[in-house]
């Protein structure tokens, strides 16, 4: 009866101890970097035209501008990728943001990147596993304060069969 | 018989615990989220609920530090030469619109209270826009205090600056008395300028 006991009152500190946290779901509790890169290794067709995906998470309670930011003041969303030897990639293909307005300028339309976006890069890859390396600069805000742009280091294992 | 009735209480028992837990964790998500959606009002004195205040140093009660740096009109002007005066140190940038929602109402204090001394010095946080596009920008939010070009030395002096707009009350005597990040309210800044007036005030004129 004793552990019985024991191992209940165990089991719900633990449980306890979770649900304070909130850190289940992986999402910074705090962080410089309010994008997240989650790229995973990818396979394309060897010598054949295919794209690579750089999936990225905007962190919960941030927007980012996107690519095309609807003012030439705002700092768009733009990937680099160092060239890499047996890939040629082509120009990044970058999603559509969606339209936000901050609560107090509800008429100004900002076109931005939040939750998670993928930005796709054509390539032709040669036989072999490679890595693409290079940085996304954005520039981000929350609903009252915004962050100097930051660089975030992508790299992202392709194999080409 | 009976200790595989006592594995069972237990094991049915740790799952309700687990289930529980996971379903207040869920509750309380949700709970955040709709209050996070809700949340049409200012931030007053910090950065959002994401930047904890603790990442971003605090210079309350310091000295606040020196900088000489250049107006859009090419002019020198240092935080020495306002030595003796209430000063706001407000740093912004061309990219960043909370910055430009609280410049007017700057404006329109820095006029109400020039009596009592009281300036700003509006200081930007570009790298990259030049000087035409700032000079627009500000031109644009109606703001004729001073606007000065950075160097990169002076963001650091004031913490680094990880969030904007990030602002500075310096009283009379050159002492930070209230130090803001993120878009505040407009009675919470006119609030903090007339505690800095009154900061020092009866030391005015002895620095």
């Amino acid at each position: 009866m004793r552990s019985l006991l024991l191992a209940a009152a165990l089991c719900s500190a633990a449980t306890f101890t979770v649900a304070q946290s909130g850190s289940i779901d992986g999402v910074p509790a705090k962080a410089k970097q309010y994008i997240s890169f989650v790229g995973e290794p990818q396979a394309v067709p060897a010598g054949k035209k295919s794209t690579v995906d750089f999936t990225f998470k905007v962190s919960e309670g941030y927007h980012t501008n996107s690519h095309t930011p609807k003012s030439e003041l705002l700092i768009p969303t733009n990937i680099t990728l160092k060239p890499a030897q047996g890939v040629t990639a082509s120009p990044a293909v970058y999603p559509a943001g969606t339209s936000y307005s901050f609560s107090f300028e509800p008429n100004e339309k900002l076109d931005v990147y939040t939750g998670t976006f993928t930005i796709k890069v054509p390539v032709v890859a040669a036989a072999g596993t490679h890595t693409l390396e290079g940085t996304l600069h954005y520039q981000a805000c929350d609903n009252a304060a915004c962050y100097p742009p930051k660089t975030l280091p992508v790299s992202i294992a392709v194999t080409a069969k | 018989m009976r200790k595989v009735l006592v594995l069972g209480v237990m094991v049915a028992g740790i799952a309700l615990m687990l289930w529980a837990g996971w379903h207040n964790l869920r509750e309380r998500k949700l709970a955040m989220q709709q209050a996070r959606d809700r949340q049409v009002t200012l931030i007053p004195d910090k950065a959002s609920a994401e930047q904890p205040e603790d990442e971003i140093p605090q210079m309350r009660g310091k000295k606040a530090p020196g900088f000489t740096l250049t107006t859009l009109e090419g002019k020198k002007v240092s935080l020495a030469d306002y030595k003796g005066r209430p000063v706001l140190v407000n740093f912004w940038a061309t990219w960043c619109g909370p910055c430009k929602v609280e410049m007017p109402w700057f404006e329109q204090f820095r006029k109400q209270y020039a009596g009592q001394g009281f300036e700003i010095l509006g200081l930007t946080d570009d790298f990259d826009a030049g000087k035409d596009v700032i000079s627009k920008v500000a031109g644009k939010t109606g703001v004729t205090y001073p606007i000065l070009l950075t160097d990169g030395k002076v963001q650091k002096l004031y913490g680094g600056l990880e969030v904007l707009p990030m602002s500075f009350y310096v009283d009379r005597n050159g002492v930070i008395v209230e130090q803001t990040a993120g878009l505040g309210s407009k009675d919470m800044i006119e609030a903090n300028i007339k505690r800095t007036i009154a900061s020092g005030a009866t030391q005015a004129g002895g620095m």
